[in-house]
């Protein structure tokens, strides 16, 4: 995963992090990287190639996030998970 | 010691189910973080778990945005946002005459500091002319607050038809909940109905513990915090966000209460709330019809089950409330409710103040044989067997 979705509040987070996973994207919660956002503690990583799907699902389901950043430091996690 | 009877579901309902102490345990032993604090699983978890709740409670509001669920200590606290934040000196707030305190003393606190107060007059069985509220409307209106049902003689307001006139009048309208939310369904629509603001209280008839309660808000109301603080968003800045739920929820989040609200509305979706009403309301009806034939007895409001939610309030000919309660609880181990069940206005409005009544409130875990037992301890009560 390569890609990073920054929120103002948890609470979509976990909205966005329910309907992606029913949609079937592979999707992890990880603490917000400093470097992209100060807001939400939580970010949403994703894989960067499927952001226009994504972004697409988020905007049906009425998700509001703060921005979709391609961020590839973010592998690092998922080397460390697999 | 005989069984305990208990008829106070409205003061704090009793028992709850064990699936709500059991969502409870699971979140000390299994979840156990904050919600929005972090990144580990466990907080992750428990704002899983926040929005499960949520959903939850959408759906018995039908609140089509959960953003828009606001959870506070209690409905109190959520009545009180609402008027500390839609009024200003020089506006107006339109109630009714049988408001419970935790809407009367908030309102008259603020009329000591420029805010106008009208007061519709409900008729002594607790019902209310909806165009008597459209005639209290003025210009200077900025919030209209009722409550669904009273605490005092259950009597239920036409909420639906108040909610079409302030519509109308893009005024918000605030309604209390307390003694409905999970007793009866709750006609509202938000999406229909934006300009309208649900207070709930988890504890009653939603059958969760105390310390639960909240607001549903319609998108067109908008409402700012009494409380400013953390929230685990926004923490590069020393201001308050200006998002939903963050917005209103300042502090952590009474999590452990809200795993249990929960477990409660969920028993009663698995049970469905319109079997919990009729359940209730056979319990009214099979109350009315075995004590209006004595005379010693007074029955106040609707007298009519279809009207009133699952109380009745009474008294007994030469017994004030009080020694009522007191006989019912060491004689017969029946739990009721006596005085003025913090509404004076109430009891003014049925002609019973400064006495007050005795209260009977039922819950879906109070059954025919219990009613009937109280029934005969009334009839014994009535008989002097006591004076």
């Amino acid at each position: 995963m390569d890609g990073v979705i920054t929120f103002f509040s948890s609470q979509q987070v976990i909205k966005a992090e329910k309907v992606l996973k029913k949609a079937g994207f592979k999707i992890m919660l990880i603490p917000g990287p400093r470097e992209i956002s100060p807001n939400c503690g939580v970010a949403l990583c994703f894989e960067f190639e499927k952001q226009i799907e994504v972004q697409l699902n988020l905007k049906d389901n009425n998700i509001i996030f703060e921005k979709i950043h391609y961020f590839p430091e973010v592998k690092k996690i998922s080397k460390w998970i697999e | 010691m005989k069984k305990i009877v208990y008829f106070d579901n409205a003061a704090t309902s009793y028992p709850k189910p064990k699936t709500v102490l059991k969502a409870m345990k699971y979140y000390f032993e299994k979840v156990g973080g904050s919600p929005g604090r972090s990144g580990h699983r466990m907080s992750i978890s428990a704002s899983r778990l926040i929005e499960d709740v949520r959903e939850t409670v959408a759906k018995v509001f039908n609140c089509p945005d959960t953003s828009r669920i606001i959870f506070t200590k209690n409905i109190t606290e959520a009545i009180n946002i609402c008027l500390f934040s839609l009024l200003k000196s020089g506006d107006n707030i339109v109630t009714t005459s049988i408001e419970h305190n935790s809407v009367m003393r908030p309102i008259r606190y603020l009329e000591q500091n420029g805010i106008s107060v009208s007061i519709v007059n409900c008729f002594p069985d607790g019902s209310i002319d909806p165009n008597a509220v459209s005639r209290k409307i003025n210009k200077k209106t900025k919030l209209v607050i009722s409550t669904h049902a009273s605490n005092v003689i259950g009597t239920i307001l036409p909420i639906e038809e108040i909610a079409l006139i302030t519509k109308e009048k893009n005024i918000p309208f605030l309604i209390d909940c307390a003694q409905t939310a999970g007793a009866i369904p709750i006609d509202i629509d938000l999406q229909k109905f934006t300009n309208c603001i649900l207070g709930f209280t988890g504890h009653k008839g939603l059958l969760g513990p105390t310390g639960t309660g909240g607001m549903c808000i319609g998108t067109d109301v908008n409402i700012s915090s009494l409380i400013h603080g953390g929230t685990g968003s926004n923490s590069d800045k020393d201001i308050q966000p200006d998002f939903l739920p963050d917005k209103l929820e300042s502090g952590t989040i009474n999590i452990v209460g809200i795993a249990g609200l929960k477990a409660g509305i969920d028993f009663l979706i698995n049970e469905g709330i319109p079997k919990v009403r009729e359940h209730e309301k056979n319990l009214v009806n099979i109350f009315i019809k075995n004590t209006d034939q004595i005379k010693s007895i007074k029955i106040y409001g609707t007298k009519d089950p279809d009207k009133q939610i699952g109380l009745i309030s009474f008294n007994v000919k030469n017994l004030s409330p009080s020694e009522v309660c007191f006989l019912l609880d060491y004689k017969y181990s029946i739990m009721s409710r006596t005085g003025l069940h913090c509404n004076p206005n109430a009891h003014k409005t049925i002609g019973t103040f400064p006495d007050g009544t005795v209260r009977f409130s039922f819950s879906y875990f109070n059954t025919v044989d219990q009613v009937k037992k109280s029934i005969l301890a009334l009839k014994e009560l009535s008989m002097n067997k006591y004076n």
